[in-house]
């Protein structure tokens, strides 16, 4: 009889799709979360060439009309805006600028946060502390006054409200990249390695990096919705992203006075946000449980559940 | 001895029940107020702001004179009568019988330092800048009367002086203060960050106002202020959104004396060119744009004073929708030249009013159809402002900017010369025919300056098509069921709780 | 342990410095604040006048020279737009801001390592999937959008709280609410992956081989060294709600710090800017020496290195 190790390894040898993908779908949950990152993705990427026109002119009959009706065409079927702008429409168009600033974003300040980070836990003398303190400082500072500052002086554009939201974000990936280096420098494979003559940098980025990783792609998965809805913030203080460019984010700050009149105008989008994050952490579960050794087997045994 | 139990039982029960409704009775004076954001202080010579103004104006400090919305005329109030003595001075007399709350005489001499004080450059008193640059004189004639004098004619001084607040000789002449003392109804009895109390004061001169205690607090989002008045938390708030104002039995719309238009760069081309300024005007969707944004009730502007206003021309007609025109001129002008390719940019203001960012948007998008390359900048007030006094910023796209004009005062001359002369600090019009004809208006009074005025607003519309007027603009209140107000021209800046009853 | 502490203070007494800095030069780079202070009616000569009372004409060092000789006698400037002083108006609203912010996050903390613990238990699980989804939906919405809603169910509708503003304890239930759902949320993530990792690590199994009590296991021995990453992400939340309770405080008509600096930014009102991003920064940097000593406590060996 076959054993599910061995059941796997033949499956992998002959199948032509990789293991991760089949596993993954193998989770209801985690395949519903593909399939919609998917989908956004390509309306991120797709969208404003397809849809066009009905983003943006305005149409005042159909003025907030409600939704789950097809009387003024299928692009209506959410409902529209107050100036009778499709809401499917926007979302797909939106799903750019949202995703797009969002992962800018948080891209950056993972990189620079997690970099500063390492260099700071790692370090045993004034470097580290430097770096703390300026994190404390940035820490600190008060990210409305920095919005205003840098959208003032620098303008209010899209690529100086991701500087902002980036800058306001890497203390964070820097203290919690920090405290797990910290952590994991005293292990004794860090010692195995360092009597073995491994040098600072390939200790740092072979070897202490990898494990430090899993932590900050949770928080990376997470801090997406932070910068998104930070996003929405700011456009609810009129700080965000300017007319006529617009964010699911905008969208619900925009349309916050009409929710008890015609509240799809920023529930819509609402949601667009919530099942994108709530995706993006599925699948950053799923991920950290794949790439941990000691959890694997729980995704595999559920295979074999399936298989009885 | 059931009897004489029943018998106090009764008497107990009717005093419990006279007590009770006399607790209501008392309580039914009080009022709660929820004002759109906190007075920033509470200083009367600021109180031209809408924020300190809605607090203080005809509450706790009073006026020489009165603005009568309805008529657009002056009226008495602390002053009785008044007359121009000369070209540059007006005399006044004040009413016999007036104290201020610390008990201070009202007179010629308080009114005068009441005057100097709101010149003091020592404070930055907001209220200065309805005199712009004028020097004022008040002096004492005697007990009850002082005269006014001023270094440039002031056809329009007893309107001008119905914006300066009254205040104790007691307040500290060198500073500003957050205890104003008045001779107005009410009295400051508490301020703090999240509310103000106004008490009656029974020692005012006038009628005893119906609302015994008034508390103010402030929501800046107006679904809650609305809400707060659907709970009875609240009993009035005098600014709600258009779409928030969903009950036709609590919620009355009233014109707000506010009149939004876009500038236009008139000396740059291609707005240089009177064919594409009436393109722009006649682009726009004016009535399904104005009911879906502001409500039916909002009404189309042809000019920048509201109707009511001394120089307000009610012949004026105005543009109408007609996008095939529109599209006719910017190719004519096209035709001739015109660089109509250039690239315009609409100077918009973050928040300016409800949906401003939507009525934007809207007509950057009816302005693109008609082949113009228009962008949109949404700035925040700061910036917003730099555009709009003279001089304008160089190396800029003409403009088209976006702009909110309050005008409350009944005269025009607030309105048309910053506005529309050569040397007017908003203008970008260059016309010395248009000039004469204000500059003789500024002058005159009574029906002629009125006049004059129209005139100068239909040479404005339609004529020189200076630029794009949009709406008489509109404020909702929300009234509670315990109260009655009726909203006027004023209610934006001034809430008057001597205007609030109670019903039943 | 003390010299540890002296040398954190010392270090943050500097970065404080450094951040006051910053926002003084940083905050009048954003405009001129007669266009903003003086309404727009005003005449250029008044505002010329304005600026020149105000010192809002000498360059930027004499200025700054004259903030530093104010801030020795501990004078922080008068909040101009309210004609108080600054510092008086900025310890009024800061306590407010504590209140909510102490005890969301307290709340928030506690529900976090109770449901993420018991979600890491047994993961993938029923209960796991469960609260994973809810806390993240909590965390994934935006919190006007929440706060906004909320009002409308309880207040307006059911009539069961009032809708905003400050007062009786009642008032406080829906502010705090909503502003823990995104800590919650964020932190029953992190509680859950960390305790996940410790709760498969060699000496967990060593525990269970020993026959030590699964409660006991989860809560004694894996929360304790799960706990670093959680102190972390708490210590920024709480930092992030000092700064940032601003929307809850505007829709709640709460007098807090949040609403006061961002009204100060919008007026201009530098000393009210500086004196209230002065008080935040002093907290957060006490936050930081806390969370420090957090560590020290939860990790001997870290404890070592700091000593």
């Amino acid at each position: 009889m076959e054993t599910p190790g061995e059941t796997s390894s033949a499956a992998a040898r002959t199948s032509p799709i990789p293991l991760p993908l089949r596993l993954v779908f193998r989770d209801p949950m985690a395949a519903a979360a593909v399939v919609f990152l998917v989908a956004i993705a390509a309306c991120a990427l797709f969208g404003p060439m397809l849809i066009g026109e009905l983003v943006e002119k305005p149409n005042f009959r159909a003025r907030n009309m409600a939704p789950f009706s097809l009387e003024q065409g299928f692009a209506y079927v959410l409902g529209a805006d107050t100036l009778g702008r499709s809401l499917l429409a926007r979302l797909v168009v939106g799903a750019r600028n949202t995703l797009g600033i969002a992962a800018a974003a948080v891209l950056a300040s993972l990189l620079v946060g997690g970099a500063l980070g390492l260099i700071a836990g790692y370090s045993r003398g004034v470097l580290g502390n430097l770096i703390m303190r300026g994190a404390d400082i940035v820490m600190s500072f008060p990210s409305l006054l920095l919005a205003l500052i840098v959208l003032f002086s620098l303008g209010p554009s899209i690529p100086n409200l991701v500087l902002v939201l980036a800058i306001t974000r890497v203390p964070i990936y820097l203290r919690t990249t920090r405290a797990e280096v910290l952590e994991v420098r005293e292990r004794m494979f860090v010692s195995a390695a360092t009597a073995l003559g491994a040098g600072h940098m390939r200790l740092l980025f072979r070897h202490i990096a990898p494990i430090v990783m899993p932590t900050i792609l949770t928080i990376g998965a997470l801090d997406f919705a932070t910068v998104v809805l930070a996003e929405s913030s700011l456009s609810f203080l009129g700080l965000g992203v300017q007319a006529p460019a617009f964010t699911w984010g905008s969208m619900v700050a925009n349309g916050r006075g009409y929710l008890a009149s015609a509240w799809w105008v920023a529930f819509w989008p609402g949601l667009a946000i919530l099942l994108t994050t709530l995706s993006l952490n599925v699948l950053s579960n799923w991920w950290r449980t794949y790439s941990d050794p000691h959890q694997r087997w729980r995704l595999e045994l559920a295979k074999r559940s399936k298989a009885k | 001895m059931k009897l004489r139990a029943k018998l106090a039982a009764r008497a107990a029960g009717t005093l419990v029940l006279g007590l009770v409704t006399g607790i209501a009775a008392v309580q039914a004076q009080e009022v709660t107020i929820v004002l759109p954001e906190q007075p920033a202080n509470l200083e009367p010579c600021r109180s031209i702001r809408a924020d300190i103004g809605r607090v203080i104006n005809m509450n706790i400090t009073e006026t020489l004179t009165d603005i009568n919305v309805k008529s657009g005329q002056v009226g008495p109030h602390l002053a009785t009568e008044w007359e121009q003595v000369d070209e540059l001075t007006w005399r006044f007399k004040l009413r016999e019988g007036v104290t201020f709350q610390d008990g201070a005489p009202f007179n010629a001499e308080a009114v005068v330092a009441s005057i100097n004080r709101l010149m003091n450059p020592a404070l930055t008193c907001d209220s200065r800048s309805k005199f712009g640059d004028v020097v004022l004189t008040p002096s004492v004639v005697d007990e009850l009367t002082l005269e006014v004098a001023s270094d440039i004619p002031l056809p329009i001084m007893p309107t001008l002086l119905g914006t300066v607040q009254i205040v104790s000789p007691n307040m500290p002449f060198d500073q500003e203060v957050n205890e104003p003392v008045g001779t107005g109804p009410y009295k400051l009895a508490e301020a703090d960050n999240e509310h103000i109390l106004l008490v009656r004061d029974d020692n005012y001169w006038g009628e005893a106002p119906a609302v015994t205690e008034a508390t103010f607090v402030w929501r800046s989002e107006s679904a809650i202020r609305a809400a707060m008045v659907e709970t009875g938390e609240a009993d009035l708030t005098p600014a709600i959104a258009v779409q928030d104002a969903t009950n036709p039995e609590t919620d009355f719309a009233y014109l707000n004396s506010e009149t939004t238009r876009f500038r236009l760069d008139m000396q740059m081309p291609p707005l240089n060119d009177v064919r594409v300024r009436e393109a722009l005007n006649i682009a726009i969707d004016w009535e399904g744009m104005g009911e879906a944004l502001f409500g039916a009730d909002v009404i189309r502007a042809n000019q920048m004073v509201p109707p009511g206003n001394c120089g307000f021309n009610d012949a004026l007609t105005p543009w109408q929708f007609d996008p095939e025109r529109a599209r006719a001129l910017i190719e004519e002008a096209r035709a001739d030249g015109v660089p109509v390719d250039t690239d315009l940019t609409i100077i918009a203001r973050n928040g300016f009013f409800p949906n401003a960012a939507e009525s934007v948007e809207a007509m950057q998008a009816m302005w693109s159809e008609l082949g113009l390359n228009i962008s949109v900048q949404q700035l925040e007030a700061a910036d917003w402002v730099r555009y709009l006094d003279k001089p304008f910023p160089e190396g800029r796209n003409p403009t088209l900017f976006q702009q909110q004009h309050d005008n409350n005062t009944g005269d025009a001359g607030f309105t048309v010369p910053v506005m529309y002369t050569s040397e007017g600090q908003y203008s970008t019009v260059e016309n010395p025919e248009l000039d004469a004809i204000i500059l003789e208006a500024m002058t005159a009074s009574g029906d002629k300056r009125c006049e004059l005025f129209a005139q100068a607003f239909a040479m404005v519309h339609d004529e020189i098509i200076a630029d794009v007027p949009m709406y008489h603009m509109i404020g909702f209140v929300r009234v509670g069921p315990r109260i009655d107000y009726q909203p006027d021209l004023k209610t934006n800046s001034e809430v008057r709780l001597s205007e609030i009853g109670f019903k039943g | 342990m003390f010299g540890y502490v002296f040398r954190r203070s010392a270090q943050s007494l500097i970065a404080v410095a450094g951040l006051l800095v910053l926002v003084f030069f940083l905050s009048r780079l954003t405009g001129d604040p007669a266009y903003l202070y003086l309404p727009l009616d005003s005449t250029e000569a008044q505002r010329q006048a304005f600026n020149e009372l105000n010192g809002f004409n000498d360059p930027f060092y004499v200025q700054f020279g004259r903030y530093l000789a104010d801030l020795a006698q501990l004078d922080f400037g008068t909040a101009m737009s309210r004609n108080r002083p600054a510092m008086e108006v900025t310890l009024e609203a800061f306590p407010e801001t504590l209140k909510l912010a102490s005890i969301a996050m307290t709340l928030a903390i506690a529900g976090a390592l109770v449901v993420g613990s018991l979600a890491a238990a047994k993961p993938n699980g029923f209960f796991d999937r469960l609260s994973m989804t809810v806390s993240l939906a909590g965390a994934s919405a935006p919190d006007f959008w929440i706060a906004i809603v909320a009002i409308l169910i309880f207040s307006v509708s059911l009539g069961l709280l009032p809708t905003s503003g400050t007062g009786t304890p009642l008032h406080w239930i829906m502010p705090i609410a909503v502003l823990m759902l995104r800590p919650f949320g964020l932190l029953t993530q992190v509680v859950r992956g960390s305790m996940l990792g410790v709760l498969t690590s060699p000496f967990v199994k060593t525990a269970r081989a020993k026959g030590v009590s699964r409660r006991k296991i989860i809560f004694v021995h894996a929360l304790r060294n799960a706990m670093l990453p959680v102190v972390t992400v708490a210590g920024d939340l709480t930092a992030t709600l000092v700064n940032g309770a601003v929307v809850i405080e505007t829709i709640f008509g709460w007098p807090g710090i949040g609403k006061l600096m961002i009204d100060a930014i919008l007026r201009r009102d530098f000393a009210l800017i500086q004196c209230t991003v002065l008080v935040t920064a002093v907290a957060i940097f006490l936050l930081n020496i806390v969370i420090d000593l957090l560590y020290a406590a939860l990790d001997p060996r870290i404890r070592h290195q700091a000593a």
